[in-house]
């Protein structure tokens, strides 16, 4: 299993990769330590989210993949 | 704990003899009263716009004994809410002030935007299959909100009154805390940070002591002795006191009272601030301006008042508004706000916040005498044999005027003139008159007594 991602340091244009498989970049982070706020930039399980913004949740985000 | 069986009136707050029970004070079943019957019904304030000026801006503050956050949504509206997630009830916010986009619960992640909707639910899809509501579950909402001049006062009851119609006439002695020192409308601050401390007494000490109890002058001999005030000496300013006349004032319906100096018709004001000339240069300017502006309601110079229950106003030297926030029928929190005109230059702000501070907060010199004697008041009143003897407030009893008028000014409220008398417990009686009103009323019918005279008229 992969180390938690402390989600307090991902600043915005950061890319992750969720554990659904979906990918998303951060637009914003409120540094609650428990969401971002990031745009969807794939999600084979339902391809309409790609291009939304949405809450993410941390437990949600399972790697840093690049981006700031 | 004492179980107490008697009535509110005449039981515990005799107004006609002048007795009120010490159980008012330190029984703890009359205090989870209080806080249903008083805090969750009145009107009570929150903070001030300008401590959250911009959006997304928010300041945690107190209602009764709860948390509520004080915030300036996306859209500028401010808001009210209980700082409590409504999903298991841990406080969204844990910090005294700051910015933000949502109020986040650390415990299972539920999320708020600055609006108090619920925005954020964790595995929403997975575990609630999207069927939890979210429209159902955002933060609890105060029932009325009022902005005024700054300062924002909430309710829990969507039945009070609002605002203004709950503060009827004494919204003019309000003014007096708001408004710039030149009488322009609501042209003040907040100067720095909020004090806060815990003082072990029943919050009605603190709140009585600033209805206007002159008698306890004694009390800061000591301070006046070493002469902490602006212009060197006493501890405030106080040459009005040689001309004006002296005056308590009450609101019988509403439960608010203050002190006032009415000074005598074209008499200007004493100098004052003497210890910095270009702080004196400033209030005398804008004493020529108040005049102005106000006529002959100018010669009313403001002194300490409350808003009932717990809102206490200290219109002129230090500035402040008080709220003595219930922490138990044994201790109080107080929160005090420093005011200021908006417009003051920087010279006389800072000469103000050293002024203030010497004064009043828990290190202030004026503070401390009334905390200590609350303190050990309200610890010597718990005992078995001290709570059976009430206390004593019979002064003016009966000499109480309506319709009151000096040298061609008519002040409203029933008023004691104790510029001769030195004191009177007028106003303190007002207090628990309110108090008990309020611990019996089932409803705003019988609370809002004004409307039911006004029908009539």
């Amino acid at each position: 299993m992969s180390e938690p991602v402390n989600i307090r340091l991902l600043g915005p244009g950061t890319r992750v990769a969720l554990i659904d498989g979906a990918t998303a970049e951060v637009v914003s982070n409120p540094l609650d330590g428990v969401w971002v706020f990031a745009r969807y930039l794939s999600s084979p399980d339902d391809p309409e989210r790609v291009g939304s913004e949405e809450m993410i949740f941390a437990q949600d985000i399972i790697e840093i993949q690049g981006g700031a | 704990m004492m179980t107490y069986k008697g009535g509110y009136r005449p039981d515990l707050v005799d107004l006609n003899a002048g007795r009120i029970s010490r159980e008012i004070f330190v029984n703890e079943e009359i205090y989870r009263e209080e806080l249903e019957r008083l805090f969750a019904r009145a009107w009570l304030f929150v903070g001030h716009e300008s401590q959250i000026p911009n959006p997304g801006d928010f300041f945690v503050s107190g209602m009764g004994e709860e948390s509520v956050i004080l915030c300036r949504d996306r859209a500028d509206k401010v808001h009210v809410f209980l700082n409590s997630c409504r999903h298991r009830g841990m406080k969204v916010c844990r910090y005294d002030e700051g910015n933000t986009p949502v109020f986040t619960c650390p415990y299972h992640g539920w999320s708020y935007g600055t609006d108090g909707k619920l925005v954020g639910v964790p595995y929403f899809r997975e575990a609630y299959r999207e069927k939890l509501d979210k429209s159902q579950w955002g933060l609890v909402e105060v029932a009325q909100l009022c902005l005024y001049k700054g300062t924002v006062w909430a309710s829990w009851d969507p039945a009070a009154p609002p605002f203004f119609e709950y503060l009827g006439d004494f919204l003019r002695y309000l003014d007096f805390s708001l408004d710039g020192w030149d009488g322009s409308e609501g042209g003040t601050e907040i100067l720095g940070g909020i004090q806060k401390w815990l003082i072990p007494c029943n919050w009605k000490f603190p709140a009585e002591n600033f209805c206007g109890d002159s008698y306890h002058n004694i009390s800061h001999r000591s301070v006046d002795l070493v002469g902490i005030g602006p212009s060197g000496s006493g501890r405030r300013d106080m040459q009005e006191r040689l001309m004006a006349r002296r005056l308590q004032i009450s609101f019988y319906d509403r439960g608010h009272q203050t002190g006032i100096y009415l000074l005598p018709k074209d008499q200007p004001m004493p100098a004052s601030y003497q210890h910095s000339p270009i702080v004196a240069e400033y209030f005398s300017h804008c004493e020529e301006e108040r005049r102005k502006r106000r006529g002959e309601w100018a010669r009313v110079i403001g002194s300490p008042g409350e808003i009932f229950p717990n809102t206490a106003l200290h219109p002129r030297q230090p500035r402040t508004i008080a709220v003595w926030h219930p922490r138990g029928a044994h201790q109080t929190e107080v929160w005090r706000w420093y005011l200021v005109d908006s417009a003051a230059p920087a010279e006389v702000k800072n000469f103000l916040r050293d002024y203030y501070i010497r004064y009043s907060g828990p290190a202030g010199m004026t503070e401390q005498d009334d905390m200590e004697n609350w303190n050990y008041a309200h610890a010597a009143s718990r005992g078995t044999i001290a709570r059976r003897y009430p206390y004593s407030y019979e002064q003016g009893l009966g000499f109480e005027t309506e319709n009151y008028e000096w040298q061609g000014l008519h002040i409203p409220g029933t008023v004691m003139d104790i510029t001769e008398a030195k004191s009177s417990e007028h106003n303190l009686r007002n207090l628990y008159r309110r108090w008990a009103e309020f611990m019996e009323a089932e409803s705003w019918d019988e609370l809002a007594t004004w409307r039911v005279a006004r029908a009539a008229e």
